[in-house]
């Protein structure tokens, strides 16, 4: 017979999901939370997994159906946790729950966006792009409801997507309700954000278009992204003839992210090779200081060595430059052949690292990432907010830490 | 056969814009048994209770919403009785134009497919197998296999440990230390072995068989059947899931005479080394002495062509922690590590930094040009380095780091028609292909973890371990239940077979990419029904049409074909069937149709579980009815395949030929047949796939047996 | 093809002098890259790193390159590893001095705090028997008259001996220096003549040209500058004092343009290692040994004690012998022997300069 146990899981992308879709499909029950107002976290917002170079949205679509024909689990999105306490044999959480402006019953018909005269950066872009203060976050998106950002909306200034919309789905009430529960454990699965690039000198992130991070790349291979799945210039909108990527932009760095990223080269080849396939004779430079792909990932090393037009060259990016005519040059060390080198480049592609996204109260070590080995009992941490790893990996912890919520109190 | 039929149609998403909704209400008013009813959004919180009512009522035991795509609002309109989605929202009006004819036909076409249909299914109540076993069986007790079995007694489940050696431990036993695992990542960690079999033994629903392997696995999940030898007795064991824990075995240093192996009595292999390291005596093997100097190469016999191609995961961390052994021990021995790349990565940068600081370690990116052995020393010559020129280094001992190869043969001894043990992906390992499902298995209830399925380290084979245990679980759970596995999560419906038309082709048996299948001393096909995972690619399969589920059979599909109306030859409009992959096509057509991108209203889409689940007899049934061309919209197959049945859109290609015998009896043109391989975030190119299509189909003319 | 034979003394004595995890440089090139002296084809200083850190001690005690480096900082400061090239090269270069110094036991002893009395105590012997045999103690009166208590005849004689002495014996290590250079580097000889080398290497030595390039530690550029043009006014001065000696116009009034002028060069050399010593104390973007200390601090205590041995005699105190017997010594210390401190510097890199252009070296 099955001891059903309640978990709350912390946190809206790949490793919550899957982590609620193995313990609810077990037969347990499961509330997941998500601070924005839909799930997906950062791999919405990929347009290829490596190395298969597969769309992500395949493996979220399984998911959320998953998800909606699953009884066990409950999902409430613009919630946070706000405190926790352990009682006898659980933990009493408090759940800040943020009033959505748009509710349940939207249908996504998108009349709200159409009428609404705010604009937002769209922080899915990376700011790239803008969109209405009311909009749908993307295609997929689950659950499948436009949003308003209420940080930009006018609210009853406005009012004209509450004229509009034929399904009483909008009201503007700034209110937060605490929620109350019982829990028998938690997970945290909050994720990563991408390193600030403009933090590192010399690089000039923020002084030129196109001068981008890797996760901003990614969005310009998305047909939902800036350049509608086009590689250009965010400057000119020409095709570029020759983009460098700049490896551990920001990690390995002790004035930076001291640890490796771990996924930075993987994802630098993936780009490399969809970029060489999409553009014809695009060169293309990688600036490494060590390659590093592991398992099964080295076939994409092999694949993007066997095409002609890229190259890799072992030798950090020291400097990017801007020059009088706004053109990009990169200055690096080729190390196994002794140059001090300059090279034009049309994009610079920086390969910024992840830093986990923490939650307040759990102790985090010394590269800030959360000690698993602090957390009281019955709390577990999975995914990318414990060590940078890859998607396949953080899918594998999240499996693992599911079993473990359900273990801890098996015992009593 | 119905009794009576619900129609419930929804006006909301502007579906009453693009519909004359009345004009329907009317006609479907008129039939029957058949009640309508239109409500302004089925969605909202109080349908429910109006839908019930209606339910009640009418006394209806089918039900059709005509709304929006099935994708959304499944758990919402399951009333517990036969209920058929009609996507009048996004393949009816959102990609075609407002009250336009062809809409309207196209919306009636569909509810009648769905009337159709619903006369040939029932709800699947699920097959649960008698005398499930809770118990899971690991195979293997390496440090994969005993955490495995750690973690899922932990969680109250039985477990069956089966390991062929005296002892546990596997690779384990051989370590002297292991790399940090925890932070700040720069102290090595002890041998965990003692501690874990400590925890292995603090749980009593955990039976070891040391000295044991496995004859023979039968049987299907929730019923495994296990034939044990222990000795020289065989033992049976049943249990509800497997997992395969078979660990590794060191590629064969033999293999790297260029590097000096079995050439030169110094140069050892990182495994010989460890061993050496864990009897206390670092000594040279020529002459027993201690060495002055120690240089690792990295890479030997990885990442080439002519030996592994592939990268092991684990050896840069190994040599670091290595180097530290002979650092701890050998205070004046020096050590030199020759690398392609570092791969300390992630936290064990830290690791790596740890192992620098020492004044006696170098290390230096190169390439071996050769070893030579002059006054009973090595000499490595090492070119492409960091110096900007050759160099040659004077070692008193080589140390080969090799990579790990999956110890995957005459483990489980599978008893299934498809082949003895778990099947593998590139280079041997039994992982998944899927990045975001890496325990998805194509032997249902069996798993794998650890080395034998990606090259992997400790720590990451602990944590692999406790995810595949975590599917082993739910496997039974989900068995318990009457359901399948990963991707068609909730299914209850079951393969039957009609055995008195089966003329034992072995089609079904062969082409099931999951072995559900065994078959009997005829040949005849053996349904194990937990292994199914409903693909019904058997069924697409069966040239005698004799394989059906509950809520998916040939009939229900053949019916829904013939409901469509065929205009008249004469009025020039074409009809072209469309079969549907519903893991990713599906959702395609979805995303095409919220962003109101317009494709040619004379397409009908039947969606279907997988390309490969399409029969023959659709085709015909499609051509004979007036169908002027049939695309088969399915995930990508090859070497990176999305199918999510392994081969199911493999199989479509494959079948191409029998597909076209068929269109050559009607005498018919082969171009009529597009097979499309579509990935989910390729909607965009679906009109212009479909506008393209429909031209050709234009030039090919109508077909001939429109009207008959 | 380069036998390799790390040095692990030579390691060990970089990381202590430098105070450098030097080990942990993972040679990602970022140096080079931020280096301004480093060109196109010869990189620097991410290669004298893993040469420091395999022990290659010969290649690097010969390395010219090692003297181009003015220590402004860039390197360390975007270090990803904070391995602190900039100290590095500070230890690899007071290790050539050492090398190369004839004898080199002196260098020992001026590294070493507990042994550096000893470099102090024979001047200071060398000094007070002079002063014995020209019976200068009984010639300590007022009003102060330091040719009286010793005749700059003695004084220019013996200092300029011994200072030739020195100046020889550092001209020695400099060609055993660019011998073992010419052993290590495969190098090709530049057509335009060594003369015009020279006087080209002299002309960016004096605009201290390449300070400019680096963008840290601009402070640098200025301090030196006016510890450089201070110590050549005070130099100019002394060669016009034994002149001066010599034509009887000696001592000079504090109003005498020459004077003037050499107390305002003074004036410059303190400002300068005020500045210096201040930011070494705060240790942030530099890490100083005490070789680096004891360089500094003997030139501010020379140049003090000058000033002060000048008031004294301005205002007529006796103590003024006492302290011109101080200004003595530490004369001896800074002028001769400067092959043996950090001062021998501006030597070997003005040699090192020019032999770059000399011998177009190919890495």
């Amino acid at each position: 017979m099955l001891n059903q146990k309640k978990i709350l899981i912390v946190g809206g992308g790949i490793s919550g999901i899957t982590a609620a879709l193995e313990l609810a499909e077990t037969g347990h029950c499961v509330t997941l939370i998500e601070k924005k107002t839909y799930l997906g976290g950062n791999v919405a917002k990929f347009s290829y997994y490596f190395p298969k170079l597969c769309p992500p949205h395949c493996g979220l679509e399984l998911n959320f159906q998953r998800i909606r024909n699953n009884h066990n689990i409950r999902i409430l999105t613009s919630t946070v946790l706000d405190t926790y306490k352990k009682t006898d044999k659980s933990f009493e959480v408090k759940l800040n729950s943020k009033h959505e402006f748009i509710n349940n019953n939207c249908t996504s018909c998108g009349k709200c966006a159409e009428v609404c005269p705010v604009e937002r950066s769209d922080d899915f872009n990376y700011g790239l792009t803008k969109t209405k203060a009311a909009f749908l976050p993307y295609p997929l998106v689950f659950p499948y409801k436009y949003s308003i950002d209420d940080s930009v909306c006018k609210q009853e200034n406005c009012g004209l997507c509450l004229d509009v919309c034929p399904y009483n789905a909008i009201s503007f009430e700034n209110k937060s309700t605490l929620l109350t529960e019982e829990f028998d454990s938690i997970i945290l699965s909050t994720g990563w954000q991408a390193y600030d690039a403009g933090k590192i000198e010399n690089l000039n992130y923020a002084f030129h278009p196109d001068i981008v991070t890797n996760v901003e790349f990614e969005r310009l291979l998305s047909p939902e992204g800036p350049t509608n799945g086009q590689i250009v210039k965010l400057s000119d909108k020409k095709v570029p003839e020759s983009i460098v990527f700049v490896q551990c932009a920001g990690s390995r760095d002790i004035n930076h992210l001291p640890y490796c990223s771990a996924v930075c080269c993987s994802a630098t080849l993936k780009h490399a090779i969809i970029a060489s396939e999409k553009i014809k004779n695009v060169k293309i430079t990688i600036l490494y200081i060590d390659l590093r792909v592991s398992g099964r990932n080295e076939d994409l090393l092999q694949k993007a060595k066997e095409i002609n037009h890229i190259s890799f060259i072992k030798g950090k990016a020291g400097k990017v430059n801007i020059d009088l005519q706004n053109n990009l040059d990169i200055e690096y060390e080729d190390i196994l052949k002794g140059k001090k080198c300059k090279i034009p480049a049309d994009m610079v592609i920086l390969a910024t690292g992840i830093v986990p996204s923490t939650v307040s109260g759990f102790k985090t070590d010394n590269e800030l990432f959360i000690d698993e080995e602090l957390l009281p009992q019955g709390i577990f941490a999975t995914g990318s907010v414990k060590k940078p790893i890859d998607v396949s990996a953080s899918v594998k912890d999240a499996g693992r830490m599911a079993l473990k919520s359900i273990q801890s109190m098996a015992n009593e | 056969m119905n009794e009576n039929t619900g129609i419930l149609i929804c006006t909301g998403c502007q579906i009453g814009d693009y519909l004359d909704i009345d004009a329907i209400t009317t006609k479907y008013s008129g039939r029957d048994k058949v009640f309508v009813k239109h409500d302004a959004q089925l969605c909202s919180c109080n349908s429910g209770k109006m839908i019930h009512d209606f339910i009640e009522t009418y006394n209806i035991d089918s039900l059709i919403v005509a709304a929006c795509s099935p994708r959304y609002f499944a758990k919402e309109f399951d009333f517990g009785i036969k209920t058929e989605r009609v996507s009048l929202r996004e393949l009816v009006c959102y990609p075609h134009q407002k009250k336009h004819e062809d809409t309207m036909t196209l919306a009636e076409d569909y509810i009648n497919m769905s009337l159709a249909k619903l006369a040939y299914i029932k709800n699947p109540e699920g097959f649960v197998p008698e005398n499930i076993s809770e118990t899971i069986c690991v195979a293997g007790g390496g440090i994969s296999g005993i955490q495995a079995a750690i973690e899922g007694a932990h969680a109250g489940y039985q477990i069956l440990l089966v390991e062929k050696e005296k002892e546990l431990g596997g690779w384990l036993k051989n370590l002297h230390k292991l790399s940090p695992m925890k932070p700040p990542f720069t102290k090595l960690t002890d041998n965990i072995l003692p501690q874990k079999l400590q925890e292995l033994s603090q749980f009593a629903n955990i039976e070891c068989l040391t000295e044991s392997e496995i004859i023979k696995t039968s049987g299907q999940p929730g019923c495994f059947t296990l034939k044990i030898k222990q000795n020289e007795q065989i033992i049976e064991k049943k249990a509800g899931s497997i997992i395969l824990a078979s660990g590794f075995k060191p590629y064969e240093a033999q293999n790297l005479t260029e590097l000096g192996y079995g050439i030169f009595q110094n140069v050892i292999s990182s495994i010989e080394l460890e061993s050496m390291v864990k009897e206390g005596k670092i000594l040279k093997p020529s002459d027993g002495q201690q060495p002055e100097s120690i240089l690792f190469i990295q890479c030997a016999g990885s990442r080439k062509q002519n030996h592994l191609p592939y990268c092991s995961n684990f050896c840069c961390n190994n040599t670091l922690k290595q180097s530290r052994y002979i650092r701890e021990s050998l205070a004046e021995t020096s050590v030199f590590i020759i690398y392609n790349d570092i791969r300390a990565s992630g936290r064990m940068e830290s690791f790596y930094k740890e192992i620098q600081n020492d004044d006696l370690v170098f290390l230096t990116k190169g390439e071996i040009n050769k070893i030579e052995e002059i006054d009973k020393k090595l000499n490595i010559s090492v070119k492409d380095t960091l110096f900007g020129e050759d160099i040659v280094i004077e070692a008193d001992m080589v140390v080969l780091a090799t990579g790990m190869q999956p110890n995957n043969d005459h483990v489980l001894h599978l008893n299934y028609r498809l082949g003895e043990e778990l099947p593998v992906l590139k280079y041997n390992f039994t992982d998944s292909h899927f990045i975001c499902f890496p325990y998805e298995t194509r032997r249902t209830g069996i798993f794998s973890t650890g080395t034998v399925r990606a090259p992997m380290d400790i720590t990451e084979s602990m944590a692999d371990a406790g995810g595949a245990m975590m599917k082993a679980i739910q496997c039974i759970e989900l068995v318990k239940r009457g359901e399948t596995l990963h991707p068609r999560l909730g299914d209850k419906s079951s393969p039957e077979i009609n055995f008195l038309r089966c003329t034992d082709c072995k089609r079904c048996t062969e082409e099931c990419p999951f072995g559900m299948y065994d078959e009997n001393e005829k040949g005849t096909p053996i349904i194990n029904h937990t292994r199914c995972r409903r693909c019904a690619i058997c069924m697409g399969a069966c040239p005698e049409r004799v394989i059906s589920f509950e809520n998916f059979n040939i009939q229900s599909v053949s019916e829904m074909i013939k409901s469509v109306s065929m205009p008249d030859e004469f009025e020039e409009k074409p009809r072209i069937l469309a079969f549907v992959c519903e893991n990713d096509a599906y959702p395609a057509f979805d995303m095409a149709a919220s962003k109101k991108l317009k494709y040619s209203a004379f397409v009908r889409i039947i969606p279907v579980r997988c390309l490969g689940s399409v029969n023959k007899i659709w085709i015909s049934d499609a051509l004979s009815k007036g169908f002027d061309g049939i695309l088969l919209f399915g995930c990508k197959p090859g070497e990176n395949y999305q199918c999510h049945f392994i081969h199911g859109s493999e199989l479509t290609e494959k079948r191409a030929e029998n597909i076209g015998e068929v269109l050559q009896k009607m005498m018919l043109e082969p171009e009529r047949i597009k097979t499309v391989f579509l990935e989910i975030n390729e909607y965009d190119k679906i009109p212009q796939i479909i506008d393209h299509y429909l031209e050709e189909i234009n030039l090919l003319g109508m077909n001939p047996f429109k009207g008959m | 093809m380069k036998k390799v034979n790390p040095d692990i003394d030579f390691i060990r004595k970089v990381k202590k002098e430098s105070g450098s995890d030097l080990k942990n440089c993972m040679q990602c090139g970022n140096c080079t890259v931020v280096c301004s002296l480093a060109g196109e084809n010869h990189v620097f200083p991410r290669k004298q790193m893993i040469m420091a850190g395999w022990g290659m001690k010969n290649e690097l005690i010969s390395d010219p390159y090692i003297w181009q480096c003015h220590q402004c900082g860039d390197c360390s400061k975007y270090c990803p590893r904070d391995v602190k090239p900039l100290d590095v090269m500070s230890s690899l270069r007071s290790q050539c001095i050492e090398y190369f110094a004839v004898p080199g036991i002196l260098v020992k002893w001026m590294k070493k705090p507990s042994l550096t009395f000893l470099t102090l105590i024979i001047p200071a012997l060398i000094i007070l028997v002079v002063l014995w045999a020209n019976k200068s103690f009984d010639k300590m009166q007022l009003p102060v008259n330091y040719s009286a208590f010793l005749p700059h005849i003695l004084l220019n004689s013996i200092f300029t001996g011994f200072t030739l002495i020195s100046f020889f014996l550092l001209f020695l290590s400099v060609k055993n220096y660019t011998k073992h250079f010419k052993k290590e580097f495969r190098v090709q000889k530049n057509e335009i003549s060594s003369y015009k080398l020279f006087i080209e290497t002299l002309i960016d030595f004096l605009k201290h040209k390449n300070f400019s390039n680096c963008t840290t530690n601009q402070y640098r550029k200025t301090a030196h500058l006016m510890i450089f043009y201070g110590f050549t006014t005070l130099i100019l001065l002394t060669i016009y004092a034994i002149y001066a000696v010599k034509i009887g116009d000696y001592p000079l009034n504090y109003y005498h343009p020459i004077k003037i002028i050499g107390n305002l060069g003074g004036l410059s050399i303190l400002c300068g290692i005020v500045i210096l010593l201040v930011k070494r104390l705060n240790k942030k973007d530099i890490n100083s040994s005490f070789f680096d200390y004891s360089f500094l601090v003997s030139v501010f205590l020379l140049v003090i004690t000058g000033y002060v041995t000048e008031i004294l005699r301005f205002s007529n105190h006796i103590s003024g012998y006492h302290w011109y017997f101080i200004h003595l010594v530490l004369m001896w210390y800074v002028v001769i022997f400067l092959p043996y401190t950090k001062f021998a510097h501006f030597i070997y890199r003005l040699n090192a300069i020019f032999l770059i252009r000399k011998y177009k070296i190919n890495d």
